[in-house]
């Protein structure tokens, strides 16, 4: 793709992100919610492969696509008001998240514009799939599969939670709290 | 040779959903009446567009829009001759399915935005069927991938030249072929709008022009899952004598003939056999369809 191509999906294609990106802590819709983020991550999927980094923009939009969507999902399934119809607010803790996240931002932008980026851009047919593959089952295969049972113990974790009952286990009959809680059963009065 | 140009591959699924609407009808009446079908489509335009009295009516109205765009996406991944080969991007195997996952997001943004149970449920129902059929569906791009060296749908079709991979790997056809058609959710997958049993589910509230998209869309679907089986399993456009966008297009027809002759012989599958054969069967045949796609690329192709 050309200078020209790229730029013109690049600025447009940040601007949507930034502008989802804002309107999904706006909402107070789950569904809504999800699916602007899903649209913000989607639109950075097709950034990827402006920027001719072919594989990962592919892979950015198959699979944020399935993650937003159970996201979306297991969002309608614990929040009390999925639908936003109370006008739920998504953002807690006000001034101090603010000022968090004007510093991360601040720090960020420090790290961009004083990085000494590579001048040349990518051209053309680069044989991302060969490397990515030679880096995954040779120098990185260890952080690989630490990341990926990590990530198996968490989803075992999740399914946990999820299912009836919880992980407390489903509630004696006749009873209106979780089974065994830990505590001797005593209610205070 | 290069990737054709975006409107060449719009008119092509304009064209291919127009034949393939033909052909349904040719299966399910045994008839052919072009002007039954195009006074239908008028009809269905001319509808005024219902508009759910919800607050997430953008949802609605958007979602026949990303399901058109995702499946024409994915239709464009399919090469259809050596002069014309979609976008022809690298990992383009991988963008087929990557394609087919809005679609997912779009059924659920129907069931949602219309904001009425029946509806939300088809939503829902789509989320945990897609869920489980992407995945053998990828794997069994990921088996084909391996012989070719590439996941570059033409070059998939360039090693298939003497030997089509639907007889060195028969078990990655046998799941690729059903998990496209879910995707496509045709009979004997159409568990999201699912007549009779969710009176139309996630689709039922469209008129008008959504209703025509969503039916265009879903015609361009089953055109881009016969499609891409022909060029991942059954050699593409090889073939003797003929042109070669003529065996494509012979191989897709006569592929996609099968899925809806499927549709009308087989019942309606149930979620609840459905999702746990998907999960329990097919993924792990899956990964059996990649260890034994290695095995035939080390003994026979290299």
């Amino acid at each position: 793709m050309s200078d020209l191509g790229t730029a013109l999906v690049f600025w447009p294609g940040a601007a949507i992100m930034l502008l989802t990106g804002v309107y999904v802590f706006r909402t107070s819709s789950m569904a809504r919610a999800g699916l602007l983020l899903l649209a913000a991550l989607g639109v950075e999927g097709l950034v990827f492969l402006a920027l001719a980094a072919e594989f990962l923009g592919v892979l950015q939009l198959l699979m944020m696509s399935g993650e937003m969507v159970i996201m979306v999902f297991f969002m309608v399934m614990f929040m009390p008001d999925p639908g936003g119809l109370m006008g739920m607010d998504m953002t807690h803790d006000k001034r101090r998240s603010a000022v968090a996240a004007a510093a991360v931002a601040v720090a960020l932008a420090a790290v961009a514009v004083a990085t000494d980026w590579p001048a040349a851009v990518v051209t053309g047919e680069t044989p991302d799939l060969r490397q990515i593959g030679f880096e995954v089952m040779g120098r990185s295969m260890f952080s690989f599969l630490f990341a990926a049972v990590t990530i198996l113990f968490a989803m075992v974790g999740a399914i946990l939670l999820a299912k009836q009952g919880g992980r407390l286990g489903l509630p004696a009959p006749g009873s209106d709290r979780p089974a065994d809680d830990g505590d001797d059963g005593e209610r205070p009065a | 040779m290069s990737a054709a140009s975006p409107f060449a591959i719009v008119a092509l699924a304009l064209g291919g959903a127009a034949l393939l609407a033909l052909l349904e009808q040719l299966i399910a009446e045994r008839r052919l009446a072009p002007a039954a079908l195009a006074a239908s489509a008028a009809r269905t335009l001319r509808q005024p567009l219902s508009t759910p009295e919800v607050k997430d009516a953008w949802l609605y109205h958007g979602a026949p829009g990303l399901l058109l765009l995702g499946a024409i996406l994915a239709l464009a991944m399919v090469p259809w001759a050596p002069g014309f080969r979609g976008l022809d991007v690298g990992a383009g195997a991988i963008l087929y399915s990557g394609a087919l996952a809005y679609v997912t997001p779009a059924v659920f943004m129907a069931g949602w935005g219309a904001g009425r149970p029946l509806q939300v449920v088809g939503g829902f129902r789509f989320i945990a069927l897609m869920l489980a059929f992407q995945m053998p569906l990828v794997m069994a791009v990921t088996a084909v991938g391996a012989p070719a060296e590439s996941l570059r749908p033409s070059a998939i079709v360039d090693a298939q030249h003497a030997v089509p991979l639907a007889l060195s790997q028969p078990l990655a056809l046998l799941l690729f072929a059903p998990a496209a058609m879910a995707v496509a959710f045709v009979a004997p997958f159409d568990l999201p709008q699912a007549e009779g049993e969710l009176g139309g589910g996630a689709f039922a509230s469209y008129t008008g022009l959504d209703a025509a998209i969503v039916a265009l869309a879903q015609k361009v679907l089953l055109l881009g899952a016969a499609g891409m089986t022909t060029t991942l399993f059954l050699g593409g456009w090889h073939g003797p004598l003929l042109p070669p966008a003529l065996w494509t297009a012979a191989k897709t027809l006569a592929v996609a003939a099968l899925m809806l002759l499927a549709g009308r012989l087989l019942p309606r599958t149930r979620i609840d056999r459905l999702l746990p054969f998907a999960w329990k069967v097919a993924i792990p045949l899956a990964l059996l369809a990649i260890v034994w796609s290695g095995l035939v690329t080390l003994l026979f192709y290299r």
